[in-house]
């Protein structure tokens, strides 16, 4: 499936806004940085879940700049900040530094359902159904 | 009996649509209430309430998800296995089609020179239809067999005339229908052998040419390669290409077995920009042949342009056709008869035929079979007389000895298969050959999915098919006792009462 020019420069601006989100916290999570500790143990994971969490995100980007994975990697991004949103609503709330987090987590998601709009023809069981359509 | 299941699919769809949502509302309260590890059945049931949504309330094009929701996925799920389920686990060996399992394995020991015994007896169905092979109870020695011999113009003492000497032949596809890697495997393994290649109606040869086995170029109804603008004969052209060393004869193609009353087609899909310049056509659409010559409108015409290719060329030059009514071949004969011009050879093809892109009804249902298609047209050319001026060649799913060696006894001078060296080259049968995804890299131009032939390996292997298919035809030959291709007719087959042939076994066909 291929997708004209400028819907498929739209999608590749909404990964790399999607992966830069999701890359820069990366290196908190991994390397234990204070503000992530925190966050975790607020939502009792740590430290299993920040390693767990950040294994997915990376992986997630990955996805997300491989041309042939790209929407698996929507998928999963957008799976991940789904979680990050509901984290925000049910446990960390919107106070401070959480704002912009959260904030940035709700763009994030954003990006990764535009990037799965763009490219709907290519998600797993909805293809076959939009390209059944009578023209 | 009763057909129905003895689960209520709609109910059970019904409750797991009610289901999904529930368990979206209690991952959500165990994540907020118990671990926050929940959240990930949270996001999933939430991602699969979505889209069970969408089947049920969001999409209008398939009823089965409106009505049943994510269940009714299940079916298209298992229905797009099936073909592969069937092929790898469930069908037996000798029901699939167009080519079972058991004949495909037989052209793979061949192409691998793997020993082709088999034992406890054949698969096949002994029953009313299956025509077989009368044996002598004298065969003829090895020694005595005769080398096969088949000159193509000696009936008009043709200086360019081509002696065959391998009687199988790679029959007519384009570089196009192929992709380049698959010519050159099937052009350097025939030239290996000596034998014959036809060129298919793809334009100027570039990949053919490329190895060192002779030719003979096709011209289809679009001519291309040799056309003018108005799709007449380019006659500079043809001369251009008839001179070619490599080039050894000259094919009309009338008509082909896939799609006969029909042009070739070659879907957009697989027209390179290569592909395009070769024909001299735009590649931003199906390129749909003519369903004939412009220079043939009826019996006296198509006769005098084979005289016109014929003398343009100055080489051996035959037709291909697909008979649909013999009584118009018997037509067509009279007229050669009456201008005194014959074509070289014909080739019979079966409406059996094809590779390559046709419409589901033209595959299916139009056109002659192979056997009586061939049978006719060689008792008609009998008894008008004439059959000693051309010589028949026979194509449509003989790539078996046991096929071909009936095709011969049944007036075939020669045997033209395109699908099984697209076999010996490793064809699996995935029936994609219009798609430009071959999976095993014939029939497309992909170059990574061209990237698993390695052309030197798979010459080999038709080199190693040719040869053994030759060793069969000489076993075959001692066994029904003659020495020569030549000395076999309609007298060494068994023809059972259901057969397709019986007709001709009972009343042979008299013009």
């Amino acid at each position: 499936m291929t997708l004209s020019k400028p819907k498929r420069i739209a999608s590749w601006i909404g990964q790399l806004i999607a992966v830069a989100i999701m890359g820069q916290t990366l290196f908190f999570k991994f390397t234990g940085h204070a503000e992530s500790v925190q966050l975790f143990t607020e939502l009792e994971m740590e430290p299993t879940g920040r390693y767990l969490i950040g294994a997915l995100e990376l992986v997630a980007c990955l996805l997300l700049l491989i041309p042939s994975s790209v929407v698996y990697g929507a998928l999963l991004g957008a799976g991940l900040m789904s979680g990050a949103i509901i984290g925000h609503i049910t446990r960390l709330g919107w106070a401070g530094d959480r704002l912009s987090l959260g904030l940035s987590a709700i763009a994030a998601l954003t990006a990764c359902s535009a990037v799965l709009f763009l490219r709907r023809k290519e998600i797993p069981l909805v293809k076959s159904v939009l390209k059944d359509r009578p023209h | 009996m009763s057909t129905k299941l003895a689960v209520n699919l709609h109910k059970l769809a019904r409750f797991i649509n009610v289901v999904i949502p529930l368990l979206l509302v209690l991952s959500f309260l165990l994540g907020w209430l118990v671990s926050f590890y929940f959240h990930f059945l949270t996001i999933a049931f939430l991602f699969l309430s979505l889209l069970n949504a969408y089947y049920l309330f969001g999409q209008r094009n398939h009823t089965l998800l409106r009505n049943f929701g994510i269940l009714g996925q299940g079916r298209y799920m298992l229905e797009s296995l099936g073909p592969e389920l069937r092929q790898y686990l469930y069908a037996n060996d000798t029901e699939e089609r167009p080519f079972n399992r058991a004949e495909r394995a037989e052209v793979y020991r061949k192409a691998t020179n793997v020993d082709s015994a088999a034992s406890f007896g054949s698969q096949n169905d002994f029953d009313q239809t299956e025509i077989k092979v009368r044996h002598s109870m004298f065969p003829t020695a090895t020694s005595d067999l005769e080398p096969f011999r088949l000159v193509f113009g000696e009936d008009r003492q043709l200086e360019n005339a081509y002696a065959l000497k391998v009687p199988f032949i790679v029959s007519a596809m384009s570089y196009g229908a192929l992709g380049q890697r698959a010519i050159r495997s099937f052009a350097r393994g025939m030239g290996a052998v000596g034998g014959l290649m036809n060129t298919g109606e793809g334009g100027y040869p570039k990949y053919h040419l490329m190895e060192s086995c002779d030719l003979v170029f096709q011209m289809g109804t679009a001519k291309f390669g040799v056309r003018n603008e108005d799709g007449s004969l380019n006659e500079k052209a043809l001369a251009e290409i008839a001179a070619l060393p490599q080039v050894k004869m000259i094919e009309i193609k009338l008509s082909q077995g896939a799609k006969p009353g029909k042009g070739g087609i070659l879907p957009k899909e697989k027209i390179t920009d290569e592909i395009a310049m070769l024909r001299g056509v735009s590649k931003d659409r199906d390129i749909v042949s003519p369903p004939c010559h412009v220079e043939c409108k009826d019996y006296a015409s198509t006769v005098a342009f084979i005289e016109r290719v014929r003398s343009i060329s100055e080489l051996p030059t035959g037709i291909k056709l697909c008979i649909g009514h013999l009584d118009q071949f018997a037509q067509l004969a009279r007229e050669m008869s009456r201008q005194g011009v014959f074509p070289d050879w014909i080739t019979i093809d079966g409406a059996e035929g094809g590779t390559g892109a046709a419409p589901k009804a033209f595959i299916d249902r139009v056109g002659l079979p192979l056997l009586p298609a061939l049978k006719g047209a060689h008792d008609l050319l009998v008894s008008a007389g004439i059959r000693d001026q051309l010589k028949l060649l026979a194509s449509g799913k003989l790539i078996n000895p046991g096929a071909q060696i009936v095709a011969l006894c049944l007036g075939a001078d020669a045997i033209c298969t395109a699908r099984g060296f697209m076999f010996a080259a490793g064809c699996i049968q995935a029936m994609q050959c219009g798609s430009n995804t071959c999976p095993v890299g014939i029939t497309t131009h992909n170059p990574e999915l061209q990237r698993g032939i390695v052309i030197e390996d798979k010459a080999k292997r038709v080199a190693n098919y040719v040869r053994n298919l030759e060793h069969d035809l000489a076993e075959l030959l001692c066994a029904v006792g003659v020495r020569s291709t030549r000395e076999i007719g309609f007298q060494h087959l068994y023809v059972p009462s259901q057969s397709i042939l019986n007709s001709y076994a009972n009343a042979p066909l008299t013009p």
